[in-house]
């Protein structure tokens, strides 16, 4: 299972990478959403896998840790989710915006001179 | 007993005369500053006022130097310590013997003669208050550097003469001359000093200490020292670029731009005798090596020869005397550089004897600018008639530089010549010491000539742009004090300064320096020869030579080509404007993609660095078993990712999409693997960009031809480049975090969160327990985030103005417009229309449950306001703003201070912030109220995210409303940019 | 109620929250009393930052170092997140405090009327930036950064215009990766530790297994280069000197102090995790650190002398300093004792204020006639602002006299700091590393001359381009002086008074720097410290059984 997860990491990262480093800023940022979908998986890898655990837990009582998922990634995760839609959107507003001042859409704000 | 009181009441007096004297240093550094400050603050127009105040100052300092001459001339050594920065040795160590006695002497003598001199000169407009301010406290600097008994703050003073002196020749800005002057004076006295800096740092370091008095006796241990090349030519670049010896000495000439004052002041007295007076100082301790022999003494001659001769060609008055001014240094410098006791008696002598004639000789040049109107030398011509005194006091003077018996001028130089005829080390340059003196002074003779022949004598000028008149008098008043020195000494040398000469040479050498007797007379012997030949053939040259000089150009022939001062220019251009400019291209970019670019394989070459050869590990057992599902439901998430990569550039909507696409497979990735809370946060922030990015769609340009850049193969192997790039930056993550979830599990603090987020968070859902009570600072800091986000959009679309063509409704794009959702398709809308009331429910239910099942207030604050989004879709917005007013701001603000007083209220309990200390009071039912103030918290979160969500998708939906009043804006948009 | 002198220590970070928070719910066109919010917020977190900085120095028993802890939530680190307050972070404080005040003062002569909200964000400006100093969970450092990233976002748009909405795309762009990067860095150190507390790291880094190890450095390495995008270090530099080019003046001044953030994490982090004590990892990237320094200051010098706007030339002045100090931070990392960290950190105080003294001289000297009240009325007719504000009328500039001189006065000042000539502060930060580099501080001589040669140069390089442009300001410009309001140049004295303090208490000053690095120097205390910090629930238990420790 672990090498599904890793290669959808990977493909991810890869095609965020790749529309990261192209010139029209709308690519820049798809890029950014994907980039961002791979790397919130990856901190939820990082607290490793566990298909079929029960996510809530019983009022009270003794818990074994190991039956469960780790918490913590998950919350990092929410974390890094609500932040990266944020700053998504200001860059959505910000490439608008630059798009409306300097009439072109590439990232430098002009068209690259061949 | 009695005698033991004596000795007491003796030594007591003597501590006691030791403080007065320790004050009296401090005071006579204190002075000029003082002087400064009181200059600076009269009116730009006081002339008299600024000139008087300073000048007294100047006075009490003469004073105070009288006062110490006692002390000195028992061949005592004054010291006064002040604590700055003790840690670094950075002390302001005040410390004078003979020589610096000496020295200040001339400083502040010099000091109000040119005040004098320079109340007169300058004219009613100039601003003199600044003129004044600049010239103390470059007096002050100048005692500072002389005083220091520091090396570090005796660099210290000397960049601050540096600074200084680039103030005072830049005086009169105006002209481009003055400012050229100027700047290359710093240039080059500022690049000597940050040398003179390290070589003194590295000397301390030799030493141990940055004591002066350490630093002169630890000459052996500094010649012995590995570094001592090192600190030689550091010290030699310092010395040499402030009393401009070559090649640095360009930068006087240039600095001749300055009112005459100052160059009487800066390159008579000050400026360019501290170079000298650091070689003769540090010789001690630098000096008696060959190498220092031949690098002092071989700058020395060559600048003494070539300064002398170029003097001979130059037309202009003030050049003349610049070179000459250069060549004494040069003589100076030899004979520092041949370090003998006589050579160093000599060289102090000298540096006083040309101090004297040089300043009065520019101070004549002055007047004769001032009366006349030029310096040009071919110009000028039997000014004897029209202004005789000025005219034979500066005779008398250039008599003196040229080295005229029963003139001062003469008995150094022939204590020069004496030092250059005698044997020192027998080595080529020693040999040769002798004709390079006398071929220099045959020079200087005839400069000196020429500057009387041609000025004074001759037929009487009349193209002169001024009637040349005799100066107040009050202004010449300073040239005959100088004159009359020269006179003096130069007939009773022995009486005037001999003993203050021993007593500096003694300063310098060692108490036990024989006392060497001056006297004019020494008996017919080679030195007078010297002088003699020197003296009969400078005339001869002159003689023959003078017309053909005045015809030719300025400068000496074959070497007037060259000039060192534009080479410098143009040196100085390439080395700080051209090579810079250039390399910084060549290092930089102002590109968005090779920054990125570097970024990604910085982070790739950082992974593969640290992780090269630790990453192969065999899959342990507890990976878990492959669901075909699962791989399947992800083949088409990869497929959506790279069809959302493909498509980015010309079809946005279907890369949209697929981007969509992509976020949902994450969505059931994490709902599989039990983590639901993402599961719902993720889908309902996905909801929310794809509307956001189908908003921003519509003020993309529309992009249906293909570029044609990108079917040539630059562009081709740019994206193969890329694609690379992005195939092994995927790869290596997708590796780690293989490697990372194959490797078993180690302790972590997760564990800690699960045994205690029921019986000490009172909640089941784990996940929200940590975001709103073990981990609740992070969503504190995280829903700021959002609300700076929502008002920097809020404000950024505020001055939105959309490009031109897209201000028209596009066709092709209407299908996905929000306003025209209405018409188009009635029967969504209505639907959405019913939507609202039961997403308002889902909101509240998602958000009450949230402590104990997935959900909590992001969730519900992202589904209200999705619920807002709905309406805006079905009707355009106008319609809604009718019917219900949301004011997305105040939401937040008040969702934050909700969320900020429920942290806060901790306090009242004696808690931190943010304790949720519900569980502190014993409440009956142990079951609900737990959670309580974690509930508030989290209802703050709920509102924040309501407000700064719909702030958002309100702004950019708002944009088509705007378009009407902008259609008219956009006609004139070119100052609008530089508004902003 | 009793709030005890505990809570100080997160007083920088609520204080700015709640104003900000609070003037979200004041309506946009009450401009006058936002301001007075905001400077009372401001005036506020900095007397409180300088009481925690007394506080912080702490006695001859503690080693002249009091880490003060606050556990949030009171939850025992490390599972909780904890701030901590030590002589680093609370001097960090100190010039964050002592930047905001005169850019507000700044501002009020009219530039937070070129937008909206410019307060608020101002103040979660303030707050990210404590907060980053203060905090001392990795994950929680990250929400900071973004906190202090999302408010500069905004203020960097603040006023709009191409030329900023240009620079913040690429400044944006950058910094997402930037964060990006950063997450991955800390989920991977919390994979190989499984933890986030600095501390409780800083204990486990000498005993972690060698299969943990390259993880932990990768996840470390990579979170290094977040920070070093946002310290500014070449080659990851290049979108800065736009950027701070393109914002407001108050604006710019703040960012001063930006950079210096990502450089106080690669001090705080490189000493925690890779000092002295670390085992296997110790000196972990510290070689990465002097040479990203020395390039940077390389790069920044050769921009100085290339730019010709003073703006270009400021920003680089930033890049030279930060790569100043993070170059002797590498030194002193790699063995090379505390004295040249205690220079680097007077240095950076000094160097900082300086800059931002300067950015805040940069409009004044090269404004035409009306400044910024005409600016503003372009602005307003040019975006057909539909607000009325009650006060549209331009703040009356009373023209101070003698504007030149002081601008001068001013200007030569900032030079002459920058420069580390003699006899102002910069010189003796510039003194100290030196002396520390001459007396063997770097590990190979070859590199200590380089390193003093590259001080001496960038002086150098400083000096002329600034005389360069003083020179073209002052003493070619023979138009009548520009208006100038006392309120914009108050506060740029105000920081040459800091300044000129500095120079005159400079042994003070770098005695304290001196403890401070040898406290950065010995983390033990720090990591010990803060897992055993009590929680005021065992406190509260123990009082009640009367027994106290």
């Amino acid at each position: 299972m672990e090498i599904v997860i890793s290669l959808a990491i990977g493909v991810l990262a890869a095609s965020g990478v790749w529309l990261l480093l192209r010139p029209r800023s709308f690519q820049v940022i798809v890029g950014l959403c994907l980039l961002s979908y791979a790397v919130n998986l990856f901190i939820f890898a990082m607290g490793r896998l566990t298909p079929g655990a029960p996510a809530i837990m019983p009022r009270g009582g003794f818990i074994n840790p190991t039956a469960y998922a780790d918490p913590l990634p998950q919350a990092l995760v929410l974390t890094a989710i609500v932040i990266s839609f944020a700053t998504t959107a200001l860059f959505l507003v910000v490439l608008i915006a630059s798009r409306g001042l300097t009439g072109t859409d590439h990232v430098d704000g002009q068209e690259r001179e061949p | 007993m009695l005698e033991g009181t004596g000795i007491a009441r003796l030594r007591r007096k003597d501590t006691f005369t030791g403080m007065i004297e320790e004050n009296l240093l401090l005071i006579l550094v204190g002075l000029p500053f003082a002087a400064a400050l009181a200059a600076s603050t009269v009116s730009t127009t006081a002339h008299s006022a600024a000139a008087w105040v300073s000048g007294w100052l100047l006075a009490g300092g003469i004073a105070v130097l009288a006062a110490l001459h006692a002390p000195i001339a028992a061949g005592q050594v004054l010291r006064a310590r002040v604590e700055w920065v003790p840690s670094l040795g950075l002390d302001l160590t005040f410390r004078m013997d003979g020589f610096v006695w000496l020295f200040a002497c001339l400083v502040f003598g010099i000091a109000i003669l040119v005040l004098i001199y320079a109340r007169y000169y300058l004219s009613k407009t100039d601003p003199v208050p600044r003129f004044y301010a600049f010239l103390m406290a470059f007096t002050g600097a100048m005692i500072g550097m002389l005083l220091s008994g520091n090396i570090l703050m005796l660099v210290v003073f000397w960049e601050l003469t540096s600074i200084l002196s680039f103030l005072l020749i830049g005086y009169w800005h105006q002209g481009q001359a003055a400012r050229n002057g100027a700047r290359m004076a710093l240039v080059v006295t500022g690049l000597g000093g940050m040398a003179l800096l390290m070589a003194m740092l590295i000397l301390g370091q030799i030493v141990g200490s940055y004591d002066l008095d350490r630093v002169l006796a630890a000459g052996d241990v500094v010649r012995a020292d590995p570094l001592y090349p090192l600190v030689l030519v550091l010290f030699l670049l310092g010395c040499f670029t402030k009393s401009a010896q070559l090649p640095f000495h360009f930068w006087r000439p240039g600095a001749m731009a300055a009112p005459t004052p100052v160059s009487a002041y800066l390159h008579s007295a000050t400026m360019v005798k501290a170079g000298v007076f650091l070689l003769v100082r540090f010789s001690p301790v630098l000096g008696e090596t060959e190498v220092w022999f031949f690098a002092v003494t071989g700058t020395g001659m060559l600048t003494l020869v070539l300064g002398s001769m170029i003097a001979l060609f130059r037309h202009d008055l003030k050049g003349l005397l610049a070179y000459s001014t250069i060549s004494h240094l040069g003589l100076i410098t030899a004979l520092a550089g041949i370090g003998s006791n006589g050579a160093i008696l000599a060289a102090i002598f000298h540096i006083v004897n040309h101090a004297v004639f040089k300043a009065s000789l520019f101070m004549a040049a002055g007047i004769i600018d001032h009366e006349t109107g030029t310096r040009d030398m071919r110009r000028l011509s039997g000014l004897i008639r029209a202004m005789p005194m000025t005219g034979s006091l500066a005779i008398i003077a250039s008599a003196a530089m040229a080295g005229v018996p029963l003139l001062n001028g003469f008995i150094s130089k022939e204590m020069f010549f004496a030092e250059a005829a005698d044997w020192h080390n027998g080595t080529w340059l020693d040999n040769s010491l002798p004709y390079l003196a006398t071929v220099a002074s045959i020079f200087a003779v005839a400069y000196s000539l020429r500057f009387i022949a041609t000025v004074f004598f001759g037929p009487q000028a009349t193209d002169l742009p001024k009637r040349p008149h005799e100066p107040p008098s009050l202004m010449r008043r300073p040239v005959e004090v100088l004159v009359l020195g020269c006179l003096i000494v130069g007939i009773l040398p022995g009486l005037t300064l001999g003993p203050t000469l021993n007593l500096a040479a003694r300063s310098v050498l060692g108490a036990d320096l024989p006392f060497k007797d001056i006297a004019v007379w020494h008996g017919l012997n080679l030195p007078l020869v010297m002088s003699l030949v020197a003296l009969a053939t400078g005339t001869a040259l002159y003689a023959i030579m003078g017309s053909r000089i005045a015809a030719g150009p300025e400068g000496p022939p074959l070497l007037h080509r060259f000039r060192a001062q534009r080479v410098f220019e143009r040196l100085l251009l390439s080395l700080t404007w051209k090579a810079p400019r250039s390399a910084h291209r060549l290092l930089g970019t102002e590109r968005l993609q090779p920054q990125l670019r570097l970024i990604v394989l910085l982070s790739i070459a950082a992974g593969a660095i640290t992780l090269w050869g630790s990453l192969r590990r065999a899959p342990s057992p507890l990976a878990s078993p492959l669901e075909p599902a699962f791989a399947l439901m992800w083949l088409i998430g990869a497929a959506c990712a790279v069809g959302a990569a493909w498509m980015a550039k010309y079809h946005r909507f279907a890369s949209v999409v697929m981007l969509g696409g992509a976020g949902a497979v994450t969505c059931l990735t994490f709902a599989w693997a039990s983590a639901p809370d993402l599961a719902v946060t993720q889908l309902l922030v996905e909801i929310v960009t794809t509307v956001l990015l189908l908003l921003g769609l519509r003020w993309m340009p529309k992009r249906l031809a293909e570029i044609e850049a990108d079917k040539l193969l630059p562009s081709h192997l740019r994206r193969l480049r890329d694609f690379v790039i992005a195939v092994v930056a995927g790869g290596g993550l997708a590796g780690i975090a293989y490697v990372m979830m194959t490797s078993p599990l180690i302790p972590n603090v997760g564990d800690w969160f699960l045994r205690n987020a029921y019986v000490e968070g009172g909640g089941t859902n784990v996940v929200n327990v940590i975001l709103v009570d073990f981990r609740a600072f992070d969503t504190f800091g995280e829903i700021t985030v959002l609300a700076v986000v929502g008002i920097t959009v809020y404000a950024l679309l505020r001055r939105f103005r959309p490009a031109p063509e897209s201000i028209a409704l596009p066709p092709d794009q209407a299908g996905l417009e929000d306003a025209t959702l209405a018409n188009t398709m009635l029967v969504p809308s209505v639907i959405m229309r019913w939507m609202f009331p039961v997403m308002i429910v889902l909101a509240a239910y998602l958000f009450f449950r949230g402590h104990d099942l997935p959900g909590g207030g992001f969730a519900a604050g992202v589904t209200l306001s999705i619920a807002f989004l709905l309406q805006y879709l079905a009707h355009d917005a106008r319609w809604i703003e009718a019917r219900l007013t949301v004011l997305p701001i105040r939401w937040m603000g008040v969702g934050l201070l909700v969320a900020g007083s429920t942290g806060l209220g901790a306090f009242l309990f004696g808690y931190p912030f943010l304790t949720a200390h519900a569980q502190y009071v014993d409440l009956p039912l142990v079951g609900k109220v737990p959670a309580a103030t974690a509930l508030m918290f989290d209802a703050g979160v709920f509102a924040l995210v309501v407000g700064a969500t719909v702030l958002m998708l309100i702004a950019i939906a708002h944009q088509s409303l705007r378009t009407t009043r902008l259609r008219a804006r956009d006609a004139t948009p070119a100052q609008e940019e530089e508004a902003a | 109620m009793t709030v005890g002198p505990e809570h100080l220590i997160i007083a920088p970070i609520l204080i700015p929250f709640f104003a900000g928070a609070l003037m979200l719910v004041y309506d946009e066109r009450q401009r006058r009393a936002k301001q007075t919010i905001s400077l009372a917020a401001a005036a506020a977190s900095l007397l409180v930052a300088i009481e925690l900085l007394i506080r912080s120095k702490g006695n001859a028993l503690t080693g002249n170092n009091d880490i003060g802890f606050y556990l949030l939530g009171d939850w025992a680190a490390p599972y909780g997140i904890a701030l901590v307050i030590d002589r680093l972070s609370a001097m960090m404080l100190v010039l964050t405090g002592l930047l905001s005040l005169p850019a507000l003062i700044y501002a009020a002569a009219g530039w937070h009327r070129q937008g909206q909200h410019f307060h608020s964000m101002f103040q979660f400006l303030l707050m990210g930036l404590n907060g980053a100093f203060l905090t001392g969970d990795l994950f929680n450092l990250f929400v900071f950064f973004e906190v202090l990233l999302a408010a500069s976002y905004g203020l960097l748009l603040h006023g709009g215009g191409q030329l900023r909405v240009r620079g913040g795309l690429h400044y944006i762009a950058v910094n997402l990766t930037g964060s990006l990067l950063f997450l991955i860095g800390v989920s991977l150190i919390y994979g190989a530790t499984g933890t986030l507390n600095m501390a409780h790291l800083s204990n486990m880094v000498p005993v972690l297994s060698s299969a943990e190890r390259p993880l932990f450095h990768a996840g470390a390495a990579i979170m290094g280069l977040a920070f070093l995008i946002k310290a500014g270090i070449w080659p990851l530099s290049f979108w800065l000197p736009t950027a701070y080019m393109a914002g407001a003046a108050p604006v710019a001044a703040m960012f001063a102090v930006m950079t210096k953030v990502g450089v106080y994490a690669l001090l705080r982090l490189g000493f925690l995790l890779f000092g002295p004590t670390a085992g296997a990892s110790a000196g972990f990237g510290a070689q990465v650190m002097i040479a990203g320094g020395m390039a940077t200051v390389t790069f920044g010098f050769l921009g100085v002398l290339a730019s010709q706007g003073l703006g270009r030339m400021a920003a680089h002045l930033v890049l030279i300093s930060s790569g100043t100090v993070l170059a002797a931070a590498g030194v002193a990392m790699a063995g090379g004792g505390t004295e040249i960290l205690g220079a680097a950190l007077f240095y950076l105080l000094s160097s900082t204020l300086a800059v931002s003294a300067l950015f805040l001289l940069i409009e004044p000297m090269s404004r035409e006639e009306g400044g910024i009240a005409s600016l503003l009325a372009l602005t307003a007719d040019a975006y057909g602002l539909d607000e009325r504000e009650e006060d549209r009328q331009p703040e009356v500039g009373l023209a101070i006299p003698g504007t030149l001189a002081v601008l001068g006065l001013s200007f030569s000042a900032c030079g002459i700091v920058l420069a580390g000539l003699p006899p102002l502060s910069g010189f003796v930060g510039k003194l100290g590393m030196l002396q520390g580099l001459l007396a063997g501080g770097a590990a190979t001589p070859a590199l200590s001359w380089a390193l003093a040669a590259l001080l001496i140069l960038s002086g150098l390089a400083t000096m002329i381009g600034l005389v360069r442009v003083g020179i073209q300001t002052f003493w070619t410009g023979d138009s009548d002086p520009p208006r100038v309001m006392a309120l914009e140049i108050a506060p740029v004295m105000t920081l040459i008074a800091l300044l000129l303090f500095l120079t005159v208490k400079a042994d003070v000053a770098l005695g304290y720097m001196q403890d401070t690095a040898e406290a950065v120097m010995r983390p033990k205390i720090y990591a010990e410290g803060l897992l055993g910090a009590p929680r005021a629930a065992d406190a509260e238990q123990m009082s009640d059984e009367g027994v106290w420790p």
